[in-house]
């Protein structure tokens, strides 16, 4: 039976726990707001910049390019988008829990070498023990995310994707569906995944070009590479904020309840407390009287 | 009766949906003009001004960084860098902007570390947006 002093003190240090579990859920709220907004707006952008691609890579396909071209599959970038910070649930567990699942079962399973680039302390964290290969880290870019990370990031895995230091290239993050849900989501970078459809293919020849067809298309390559990376940081983010102020909710109301049985039981041994004086008062002085 | 559908989208936001009349928007072949019925088209865009005829003959303007623009079945879907009318855009800026533009080019001709193709395409869209409010085009 723990004292009224020491209920006292956990009770208190609940209080305290919970005053910051709120305030943090605050902040996580105002920067949820502007970090939906920002990928709300920017998804329409790289949906179309892939849609408009689509449209070309029919007549481009004969091109060969390598960006395109799938090849035998021998080693594998495994990007892996997590936040720099914790306490927000089981945003970065999910993730690295399918990353993990994603070595075994995919790379382990057919002999291929996985090579990892973190993207957010959390990944690297897990990582820097494991025996994978770390081919590159980026850590506090979410704080206030640039464009220039995006192009940082695509660079990389582009030029060395192209000098044959990984065949193909897999992004798992979590995508921002609402406040309360993240999805984890596995993509796959490089080589771009094109569907094929027939009723483009027969369009495809009509249309005017201009400059010229290639030009074209290795502009839009370039732009829906940059896009995409954008976008992923972004729905991570945003999905980040969301996981954020729903731990942080989750914590504050399991601290008003600990809080509410902590006072019930102080109250309780105040009440027992008072009782056991009373009683040695009373039975005090009836023992006084009987003399 | 069928109209030309337009949809302008940036990275940060779908600019601009509505029907219209006209687009004329500036290829890197230099400016080009959609009307309804308009072929098959997808071509890239160069920064400059877009200019845009309402259903009820107004003419809006926008700069734009560069794109690419395709038309499909009386829909113009233009993809660009960022849009701005001229409303949204300050003088005072514009002109600094063009200001530290040149002094970067004229900089990078003799200091090699500094991107000249960048300083030339920071130069022009500045001096776009300086053109698109001065009504110079």
């Amino acid at each position: 039976m723990p004292t009224l002093r020491d209920l006292r003190i956990r009770i208190k240090g609940v209080q305290s726990t919970q005053k910051i579990t709120s305030a943090m859920k605050m902040v996580a709220a105002s920067r949820l707001k502007r970090a939906q907004e920002s990928i709300v707006n920017a998804r329409p952008y790289a949906r179309k910049v892939f849609e408009m691609l689509n449209h070309l890579v029919i007549e481009s396909d004969r091109l060969n390019n390598p960006l395109i071209l799938k090849r035998e599959v021998l080693k594998v970038a495994l990007v892996v988008v997590t936040s720099d910070r914790g306490l927000c649930g089981a945003f970065n567990t999910n993730i690295l829990r399918e990353a993990n699942n994603f070595i075994k079962n995919e790379c382990e399973a057919n002999s291929i070498v996985p090579s990892i680039f973190c993207v957010g302390r959390k990944s690297y964290d897990f990582f820097k023990k494991r025996p994978y290969p770390i081919v590159n880290y980026i850590s506090g870019i979410f704080g206030k995310l640039k464009f220039e990370n995006a192009l940082t990031i695509s660079n990389f895995l582009v030029t060395n994707y192209l000098k044959g230091d990984f065949d193909e290239v897999v992004i798992i993050y979590n995508e921002f569906k609402s406040v309360i849900q993240q999805k984890v989501v596995r993509e796959t970078f490089l080589p771009i995944p094109f569907e094929y459809k027939k009723e483009v293919e027969l369009k495809a020849d009509n249309y005017i070009f201009e400059p010229d067809k290639i030009m074209i298309f290795e502009r839009m390559l370039q732009k829906h590479l940059r896009a995409h990376i954008w976008r992923i940081l972004l729905e991570s983010n945003a999905a980040e904020f969301g996981a954020r102020m729903t731990a942080m909710d989750n914590a504050t109301t399991n601290a008003k309840e600990l809080i509410r049985v902590l006072k019930l039981n102080y109250n309780k041994a105040r009440q027992a407390a008072i009782t056991k004086e009373l009683l040695e008062v009373v039975s005090g002085a009836n023992a006084l009287r009987a003399n | 009766m069928i109209k030309l559908n337009l949809e302008i989208i940036t990275p940060s936001k779908i600019a601009f949906k509505s029907e219209v009349k006209s687009v004329t928007l500036p290829g890197v072949k230099g400016a080009f003009q959609v009307l309804k019925d308009h072929a098959m088209l997808i071509s890239l865009l160069d920064i400059g001004i877009i200019k845009i005829v309402t259903l009820e003959n107004n003419e809006l303007y926008f700069a734009c960084g560069g794109g690419s623009a395709e038309v499909l079945d009386n829909k113009l879907l233009v993809l660009v860098e960022s849009l701005e009318s001229q409303d949204e855009i300050e003088v005072d800026r514009a002109q600094k902007a063009c200001e530290r533009a040149k002094e970067r080019l004229k900089a990078a001709l003799s200091n090699k570390e500094i991107d000249l193709d960048r300083a030339n395409v920071a130069l022009t869209r500045a001096l776009n947006r300086l053109k698109l409010i001065t009504n110079k085009f």
